[in-house]
């Protein structure tokens, strides 16, 4: 298992030298020229010159990727360039505002879509199931930003249940800021989720153990929160477990939308100004949590199912 | 007389979808008295699984409806109530089922499964119920059943996986044990030593048994009374011995007749549609169908070696460490060698894992051997550049054991069978390859306007049928097939035989034939190896091997093959 | 059973998906948007969206089904022609993204080795950057409009199908079919496009159906960034338009758009369920 981790830990290498490349390629040779776009229109070529020595787009192609690799590996991303603020400093204060919409909302979209999904498999194929199933379907058919618009006018702006927009850090005000675009989030992934874990369930259920466990003279519940959900949790481990690093990255759009001062705002107000800094530590930063996470879902795995030896 | 434990009156299953209804059991009555077994014998999908589930009542309903009485000690299981019919489930009925890898919950240990009936049944604490397993575990023989009962399903192998199951179901003492084909998907020595074991428990704890299984063989060493079933529908009912001495309905003489054993076989099998023709009546059967056969080892088609193996090793990585080096090997075939003559069959038997397939494969280089060298008429398959072994491939085929996935599910039967030749570039046009494959296709026994159908619209045997013409279209000299006949029902495996050995004589075929089957091997082989953990262990003629085996794996092997009762071919023939 | 009788599994697939009702009619839906967006693409019979017909911001009436928006225009006119753009989104980020998926996933599923250790770690990669920040990257740096819009969805949407058609072409690799051509001499082009191929084909075809839903929906959500479609009506313009409306009480906008596209993207996952049964192979020939 130790061998495994290790050598897991160390495919981050490749990794972060090919998630460095894409953005190299992506900002440094396919975007245009940014030192004009960030001195304005009456810059002089001298200043330009100047802003392209100071960033370093003067070097050569191959040193210029090199910066990009050193950065991922030494975590030292300089400054933005809009708010000149040290890139690692944005992150640690816009994490706090993310975590507190994206834990909560994920936790309890999580736990609501496996109790769905569990209803619903114990009713396969009945009435209920074929409405849960088809709500699912439904409301994952409408698009995210209908949701976003139509909840703030409704509950924030016409019955003025919660804040519309705007952030305070204090427990438990930030509840109101935060509730609105949880419930969204919440909303937006039953759909998907419920119909994931119905699958999954469904898959184990025509299992020949299943039948064993009938034979034995087990009830139907418990041979679905027993056996089956046991079984159902290996695939469902995966699942919910590769989401994680993303909640880091905070909800772009309910960030933005909602004015909450987190990751998400941050990488879009980034992208809308083409702070190239920030995006690359953003996409760097994920993308080692991406792999911490996935190595973490192996060896969850191992808990959840004794066949699996990590080698 | 005692009234009987169990006594089934006019069971019917039918499944009912909105597409389509099938009857799965058609009006059964039979008993199962205290304290004996009944056998329920039937090919695959005559319904004898089903009948088990209804008594069980683990079908879904709907899609199943079913009807009748299944009266299980003066009660009728089919009007309990759900709750009623759980407590009788485990407790006074359990079962066990045929796929020991897949029936256990892979997730908890296996003692915890069979505490868990304990707990359920007999409302024992956690800590008795798992001292009560351990009882078990030692009763059912699974050595150091202390630490096994901490042991998950794949942590043990397949007996010992069946013995768990047995544990789990005699640990409330029940009065009827269901078997569903218990020990089909064990190896001949373990199925052995299961079946031992149930007749034991039977005997110790006074139950009564009903026993499916679609081998007559496994019938007759453990059954008091048979009941025959034949498309939905009970054909016969009567004492073991009466069965296979006396019995009245074609199908079960045909059954009976169309299973190669260890002794004498006539030439070409009998099948069941020598018996009985489509609509169910009696044929007769005359003496010269079943004249004993007496295989001419020496001359057949000269003496000359078409294939030698010298010492092959076929090793496969086991990968592991930092940075994936290999770190040990699987040696599948360690170190085989041998001479197959022009026009002779090699039987090549052994127990799952034995390296056999692998042995074939390599034979063929779809897998690539380690080391060792394969002569084939004078020249070392294992030095061929890949062109020569492209032309090679014309003169060696191989049959493969499973119908189903052997033949490509979006093609035509039509372009499974020309494809050879365009890959080869032979045969002509269009036109011609395909007046080719229609003449194969009769010579299989398959019609030729069936050309442009897909797979699954044949059974099993027919598409085992369009696998052998696949592997003719080329006239290869030499051909392996690799348990070509294993999956098919024992009617079935008969028809297929006979054909193969027809086809031998026509196209002056060399055959090695893996099999797990001895009766089979002993049937159709003229040479028989036995191989085990990837060694030949044995190798000399037919019969000799049969009837003075001198190693011990190979005396072993021969002995763990159920008895059964002789088959008595004089009384069918009229 | 005669010989005209016989089916190959695909039309045995279509034959069972025509006859569940609710596939049969989001079939219908799918073909009536397509149908649309083709005479939008050839400007022919479609209401006129572009000229201004009335005042601003007239509520639905029996004129004006949906109203008018902020210069006067027809916004049922712009909801029908915004069905062009959200076929052609889905059509073009199709072509691109499904055959990359499937020519890397085949390649690393069949030859195993360095080359899938070469294409699992690209594709690991891709999967580690927030899908959503590569959306935005490619079409800020590509420019606003259409193009970018296609090639974006197109770049990224390739990455879940090859991973998929990995793992089928390598347990496909292992059955006794593709044995069988190695054993009459079929070579690896054979035997991964003539066989193995064929045998994947459903999952692309059920990939496509999301892939149309992803598209259309990510349409929207670089809309409303600003990274949208200029200078023609697109539902993800006309949802991005509503922001400022909504407050002023004119919903239609939104409603239109919204439902529009509900419509199809409902359509397109019943339509995938269903061809998810109905392609399935393990429910034939056993």
């Amino acid at each position: 298992m130790t061998t495994y981790i290790i050598r897991r830990l160390l495919y981050m290498i490749p990794v972060i030298f090919g998630v460095s490349f894409i953005i190299f390629v992506l900002f440094n040779v396919v975007a245009g020229d940014p030192a004009p776009l960030l001195l304005g229109k009456h810059a002089t070529v001298q200043q330009i010159h100047d802003l392209r020595e100071q960033l370093g787009l003067n070097k050569p192609l191959f040193a210029q990727y090199m910066d990009v690799v050193k950065s991922a590996f030494t975590f030292d991303f300089g400054r933005s360039w809009a708010t000149r603020q040290d890139i690692i400093e944005m992150i640690r204060q816009g994490a706090w505002p993310s975590l507190t919409l994206t834990i909560p909302a994920f936790m309890i979209s999580t736990i609501l879509s496996i109790l769905l999904a569990l209803v619903v498999a114990f009713y396969r194929g009945k009435g209920i199931d074929l409405t849960i199933r088809f709500l699912c379907i439904a409301g994952q058919s409408i698009s995210s930003v209908a949701y976003i618009l139509f909840f703030q006018y409704f509950f924030a702006y016409k019955l003025g249940w919660f804040e519309i927009s705007g952030y305070e850090p204090e427990f438990p005000v930030f509840l109101s800021y935060v509730a609105l675009p949880g419930i969204i989030w919440i909303v937006l992934s039953l759909g998907p989720d419920v119909r994931f874990f119905r699958t999954v369930i469904l898959d184990e259920i025509y299992q020949d153990y299943v039948r064993t466990a009938r034979a034995k003279g087990l009830g139907e519940i418990t041979v679905l929160l027993k056996h089956v959900l046991r079984n159902a949790m290996i695939p469902i481990i995966t699942y919910v477990v590769i989401q994680i690093p993303f909640l880091i990255l905070g909800a772009l759009l309910l960030e933005s939308f909602f004015s909450i001062p987190g990751l998400g705002g941050i990488t879009l107000n980034a992208l809308n100004s083409s702070d190239f800094p920030v995006i690359k530590a953003m996409a760097v930063l994920s993308s080692i949590a991406y792999i911490l996470f996935s190595l973490l879902t192996d060896v969850l795995y191992t808990l959840a199912d004794p066949r699996v030896k990590l080698k | 007389m005692d009234r009987p434990l169990l006594s089934i009156k006019n069971l019917t299953v039918d499944f009912i979808t909105p597409d389509a209804s099938m009857r799965a059991v058609d009006n059964m009555s039979f008993d199962v008295p205290m304290g004996k077994t009944v056998g329920i014998v039937g090919e695959s999908g005559s319904g004898k699984s089903v009948t088990s589930l209804a008594i069980m009542r683990l079908l879904q309903q709907p899609p199943a409806h079913i009807s009748g009485e299944i009266l299980f000690d003066g009660v009728d299981l089919l009007k309990l109530p759900d709750d009623q019919m759980r407590k009788i489930r485990g407790d006074k009925i359990a079962m066990i089922f045929q796929e020991p890898m897949t029936s256990l919950n892979p997730v908890f240990k296996t003692g915890a499964q069979v505490a868990e009936t304990l707990m359920l049944h007999r409302g024992m604490d956690k800590k008795t119920a798992w001292e009560k397993a351990i009882d078990l575990f030692n009763e059912v023989g699974i050595p150091n059943p202390t630490q096994k009962v901490h042991a998950y399903p794949h942590e043990m192998s397949g007996g010992q996986k069946q013995r768990v199951m047995i544990a789990m179901a005699i640990a409330c003492d029940p009065k009827l044990l269901i078997c569903d084909e218990p020990t089909t998907a064990l190896d001949v020595t373990i199925q052995k030593q299961v079946l031992e074991l149930l007749r034991g428990l039977q005997e110790k704890h006074k139950m009564s048994m009903l026993f499916i299984t679609h081998d007559l063989g496994v019938i007759a060493d453990v059954a008091d009374d048979v009941v025959v079933m034949y498309r939905s529908k009970m054909v016969e009912k009567d004492k073991t011995r009466a069965i296979f001495e006396s019995s009245k309905h074609p199908y079960t003489k045909g059954l009976i007749a169309c299973r190669p054993d260890m002794g004498a076989n006539p030439r070409r099998l009998l099948t069941v549609s020598d018996f009985m023709d489509e609509a169910g009546n009696g044929l007769k059967v005359t003496r010269d169908r079943v004249q004993v056969f007496e295989k001419d080892y020496e001359a057949k088609n000269g003496n000359d070696i078409l294939l030698e193996v010298k010492d092959i090793h076929t090793h496969f990585p086991i990968k592991g460490g930092l940075f994936g080096r290999k770190i040990g090997e699987v040696k599948a075939v360690d170190g085989v060698s041998f001479q197959l003559k022009r026009g002779k069959t090699l039987g090549l038997v052994g127990e799952s894992g034995c390296g056999k397939t692998t042995l074939g494969r390599t034979i063929l280089r779809l897998v690539e051997p380690t080391s060792g060298s394969i002569i084939y008429d004078g020249k070392d398959v294992t030095k061929m550049g890949q062109e020569e072994m492209r032309l090679l491939r014309r003169k060696m085929q191989i049959i493969f054991q499973d119908p189903y996935s052997s033949l490509n599910p979006r093609m035509t039967v039509g372009e499974i069978l020309t494809e050879p030749l365009v890959v080869h570039n032979l045969g002509g046009g269009k036109k011609e390859r395909l007046d080719a494959a229609k003449s194969l296709m009769e010579k299989v026994g398959m019609k030729a306007n069936q050309l442009n159908r897909y797979p699954h619209e044949f059974s099993g045997g027919q598409r085992q049928r369009i696998c052998i013409a696949r592997a003719l279209m080329l006239r290869p000299e030499f051909v392996i097939c690799d348990e070509s006949v294993s999956a098919l029902d024992v009617s079935i495996q008969a028809q297929v035989l006979n054909l193969l050995l027809d086809l031998q004589q026509e196209f002056k075929l060399t055959y090695i034939f893996i099999s797990h089957d001895l009766g089979v091997v002993n049937f159709i082989a003229d040479e028989v190896g036995v191989m085990n953990k990837g060694v030949l262990v044995e190798m000399d003629r037919a019969d000799r091997i049969y009837r003075q085996p001198k190693e011990d794996y190979t005396k072993a092997l021969l002995g763990a093959i159920p008895k059964g009762l002789p088959k008595n071919i004089e009384a069918f023939i009229s | 059973m005669s010989a005209q009788d016989t089916k190959s599994l695909w039309a045995d697939a279509f034959s069972r998906l025509v006859r569940d009702r609710w596939a049969l009619i989001s079939l219908v839906i799918v073909l009536v948007y397509a149908g649309i967006a083709v005479l939008a693409t050839i400007g022919w019979g479609l209401p006129d969206w572009k000229t201004s017909q009335a005042s601003e911001y007239l509520a639905p009436n029996g004129q004006f089904w949906l109203g008018t928006d902020l210069f006067g225009r027809d916004v049922f006119a712009k909801v029908i022609h915004g069905t062009k753009i959200a076929m052609s989104v889905g059509l073009v980020t199709s072509l691109i993204a499904i055959p990359i998926g499937v020519f890397i996933g085949a390649i690393a599923g069949y030859f195993g080795g360095w080359i899938d250790d070469i294409i699992s770690w690209f594709i690991t990669t891709f999967s580690s950057i927030p899908n959503i920040m590569l959306l935005i990257s490619i079409t800020l740096i590509m420019g606003k409009g259409l193009v970018s819009v296609y090639l974006a969805l197109g770049i990224t949407g390739w990455v879940g199908l090859a991973r998929l058609i990995r793992g089928e072409v390598m347990k496909h690799k292992e059955r006794e079919y593709v044995h069988a051509a190695s054993a009459i001499g079929g070579g690896h082009f054979r035997k991964l496009f003539i066989h193995i191929l064929p045998n994947v084909t459903h999952l692309v075809i059920i990939n496509t159906s999301l892939q149309f839903q992803t598209a259309i929906k990510s349409e929207v959500i670089l809309s409303y960034l600003g990274l949208g479609v200029q200078g023609e009506p697109s539902w993800g313009t006309m949802i991005d338009d509503a922001r400022q409306e909504l407050a002023r009480g004119v919903w239609w906008q939104l409603a239109g758009a919204t439902f529009a596209m509900f419509l199809v993207v409902l359509a397109f996952n019943i339509l995938g369920d269903a061809l998810r049964d109905s392609l399935d192979p393990k429910l034939k020939g056993k």
